[in-house]
């Protein structure tokens, strides 16, 4: 299978001497046309690892290709071959979804000519060819995923990054985008790299998965083999214990000593 | 060909500053050169007919060399601030990672931003331009001149608002990436105010007038516009009025240094937007609290040490550790400040105790207003607790007499003795009246915003309702010295104060248990 990202020891650092090790030293091969979730907890790397893979930030050292292009020396044509559903975009609350996509389009260089066809035919994927002229301010939460997903993929590119993709929808509108998810692997044959905390969106919608702590990359396979690589009943075990989960009795000890007390 | 980048970027800007009135969009541009047509050929002439022997005589005289030099500073200023206070008060980082993500350079960004938000400061360029060349006419002023003028006044006021638009950039870019830096985001934006308001303060009472009336005298001034281009510009219009037919070397000099102060401008704003659109920083780093302090162990004493003191000073941590409501307060402070040094005329304490009395009113609002502003969610911790809401009333009381009555103490005492005959009774009496008006406040300030509540510091509702706690404060201080003299203004004002402070808190207290 054709590798379409490659990355090799890729880390972001922040702070006086680099303290804050954001990405720490990633190596990561994603294969074109699958579908690869990377796991971790909150403030464990995702955001960033996806903002490097489309050089919105700069690699302090390590590399990357995506599609065969350097995310350090060529980044306008990664930006070309990647759409992005960022974790929490701002959208144009005052343009409406036509006028948002229209803008999108043209700042990927979409010819003109083919862009009305093109937002209409996102439009009607998404069904919200009704309400296209409607400002964005007044669509809801699920409506608004849709548009940003559709603005993701404006630009045709063979490689879509979702970055927490269904956190903050209601159970319905997350339905709705996994359905979405499945679509554009299935039959649209995009290679999908999705982050998330969500296990159950990760494992029913990924091919691969690949687990993050503390800027590191410290598991990578499919759901079974990390399963089996942990030893434990599920994946949520697993990463429980690849993250260093603190013990529920240890949570509640103070419990015991209060009753202890009594 | 495709359109520039920075063009596609400033039509979008152009787009959602025009979205409130979409259904003239198409129109718009077209109408309002039309407008500006009809401003500049017929209207901005006609005006200048009626008054042209006065228009001459004054551009004849020393006055206008300093009028003109405050009038374009005061526009370049503004233009300056106007973009920068816009960012700073609502500032929203979201949409740059879209942005970053498509092949888009910081440079083109930054052009389009700028480019979309032209027009609508071109309206106010082309409206003084074309009153300028109007009134120049007369004189006699030829096509080249008025050309220059044009000119001047274009780059000038484009510089300003592309330093704006860059500082704008810059600060989000730090500030918008947190909760903190927005929070001092929201902070920047009230002080930033302080500057503008300083020199129309200035402009209305102090040495601006002086370099009206005598521009020989008044060096510091004319020194410190003298440093910005809008002074250069101002030297090329006075030299023209002086000799319409000449061109001088000065004025190709000057006309040559705004040009390379326009230019630089650019260079500089291009050379930094790599680091105003970036999300590289990685926002702020979070804070920390400290241990508890004597300060907050003092304010525990005063709760009663249980729960309540706990009540207080949890209270008081937030508000006190929110630089939004610190720059309030200290905006207010400055305006007291600047209202004495430039408005209050010396041995004028009436004047300076009506003018405490409506900012006085304005910092009671802004230190209780804060008890809705965090939305009804907040508000219903206290409803979930046993007797919570009361709780919270109290609490929000206690908290805003230690910040307003401390303030408006200290400031009018100063205010007195700064009246060379001052006695200490009067001092004694007029500070205490101030504890007791200004504590008033704080109740009146509370009830009104139990009873009709600001959710949200947008939107201008946190300042509307303000503002009707300053005009109370105003009306009943006017009324009572119009209608009862000063002998009974005072005791009047406390006792109604206070009454009607009482009575909106019991109102607000019924509101706060309706709130759903």
């Amino acid at each position: 299978m054709k590798v379409i990202t490659h990355t090799e020891n890729l880390s972001k650092h922040y702070g006086k001497g680099g303290e804050i090790k954001a990405v720490d030293q990633v190596n990561l091969d994603i294969y074109e046309g699958e579908t690869f979730g990377l796991l971790g907890p909150n403030g464990a790397g995702k955001t960033t690892t996806i903002r490097l893979l489309n050089c919105i930030i700069k690699p302090t050292s390590g590399s990357a290709t995506v599609n065969g292009h350097s995310i350090i020396d060529d980044p306008d044509s990664v930006k070309r071959v990647t759409g992005l559903l960022a974790e929490s975009p701002g959208l144009y609350d005052k343009l409406s979804a036509y006028e948002f996509l229209e803008f999108m389009a043209a700042l990927y260089d979409v010819p003109g000519d083919i862009i009305p066809e093109r937002i209409s035919n996102l439009l009607k994927l998404f069904s919200l060819e009704d309400r296209r002229d409607h400002l964005l301010e007044g669509y809801s939460r699920g409506m608004k995923q849709k548009v940003l997903i559709a603005a993701a993929l404006i630009h045709d590119p063979p490689m879509l990054f979702l970055d927490e993709p269904t956190s903050t929808l209601d159970p319905r509108a997350a339905l709705m985008v996994k359905d979405l998810i499945h679509e554009l692997a299935g039959q649209a044959k995009k290679t999908i790299f999705i982050s998330s905390h969500i296990l159950p969106i990760v494992e029913e919608l990924c091919d691969r998965i690949g687990i993050i702590n503390q800027g590191r990359l410290i598991a990578l396979g499919t759901v079974d083999e990390i399963i089996s690589q942990t030893g434990k009943a599920n994946l949520e075990e697993a990463f429980i214990d690849l993250t260093g989960g603190i013990e529920t009795r240890e949570l509640l000890a103070w419990r015991d000593q209060k009753i202890a007390d009594a | 060909m495709p359109m520039p980048k920075w063009a596609i970027i400033g039509r979008n800007q152009y787009r959602l500053v025009m979205s409130s009135v979409r259904f003239i969009r198409p129109y718009f541009m077209p109408l309002i050169i039309a407008l500006l047509a009809i401003y500049i050929v017929y209207l901005a002439p006609a005006i200048v007919d009626a008054f042209v022997d006065d228009v001459l005589a004054f551009f004849l005289s020393q006055a206008a060399v300093a009028l003109i030099q405050i009038l374009l500073f005061a526009v370049f200023i503004w233009f300056f601030f106007f973009p920068v206070s816009l960012a700073l008060k609502d500032i929203q980082a979201g949409q740059l990672e879209s942005l970053l993500s498509a092949p888009v350079s910081p440079s083109q960004l930054l052009l389009g931003e700028f480019i979309g938000v032209m027009p609508f400061y071109g309206i106010a360029v082309v409206l003084l331009a074309g009153i300028f060349t109007a009134i120049l006419g007369p004189i006699g002023i030829g096509i080249v001149q008025n050309f220059i003028i044009i000119a001047v006044f274009l780059l000038t006021f484009f510089s300003a608002l592309w330093i704006g638009t860059v500082i704008a950039a810059l600060l989000r870019s730090k500030l918008g990436q947190s909760e903190k830096g927005r929070d001092i985001g929201k902070a920047l934006g009230f002080i930033i105010a302080l500057p503008v308001v300083g020199i129309m303060y200035a402009m209305m009472g102090g040495g601006f007038l002086e370099a009206l009336q005598n521009p020989g005298t008044s060096g510091a001034i004319t020194g410190i516009l003298g440093i910005l281009p809008s002074s250069w510009g101002a030297r090329i219009i006075i030299d023209f009025t002086s000799n319409p037919d000449v061109i001088s070397m000065d004025t190709l000099a000057r006309f040559g240094g705004i040009l390379l102060f326009f230019a630089s401008s650019m260079w500089l704003g291009f050379k930094v937007a790599e680091r105003a659109y970036t999300l590289e920083t990685g926002g702020l780093s979070a804070s920390t609290a400290g241990r508890d302090g004597v300060l907050y162990n003092t304010i525990r004493s005063l709760g009663g040490g249980g729960a309540f003191g706990t009540l207080l000073v949890s209270i008081t941590k937030d508000y006190g550790r929110r630089l939004q409501n610190l720059s309030r307060v200290a905006y207010i402070v400055g305006l007291v400040v600047l209202i004495n040094l430039f408005l209050v005329r010396p041995g004028e304490p009436l004047e300076a105790m009506i003018l405490a009395q409506a900012l006085f009113a304005m910092l009671a609002a802004f230190v209780v207003g804060e008890v809705t502003i965090r939305g009804k969610e907040a508000l219903f911790i206290y409803r979930k607790a046993p007797d919570g809401e009361n709780r919270l009333i109290k609490a929000r009381l206690v908290q805003g007499w230690m910040i307003t009555v401390p303030i408006c103490v200290i400031i009018i005492a100063v205010q007195l003795l700064l009246i060379p005959d001052v006695s200490i009774v009067e001092l004694l009496g007029f500070t205490g009246a101030i504890a007791v008006v200004s504590s008033a406040y704080v109740v009146f300030s509370l009830g009104i915003f139990l009873t009709i509540p600001a959710f949200s510091d947008k939107g201008g509702e946190f300042v509307a309702i303000a503002m009707i706690v300053v005009f109370f404060a105003m009306f009943l201080f006017l009324g009572s010295l119009i209608l009862l003299g000063k002998e009974w203004a005072l005791p009047i004002l406390l006792s109604v104060s206070w009454a009607v402070g009482i009575l909106l808190l019991f109102l607000g207290r019924w509101n706060l248990g309706r709130i759903e």
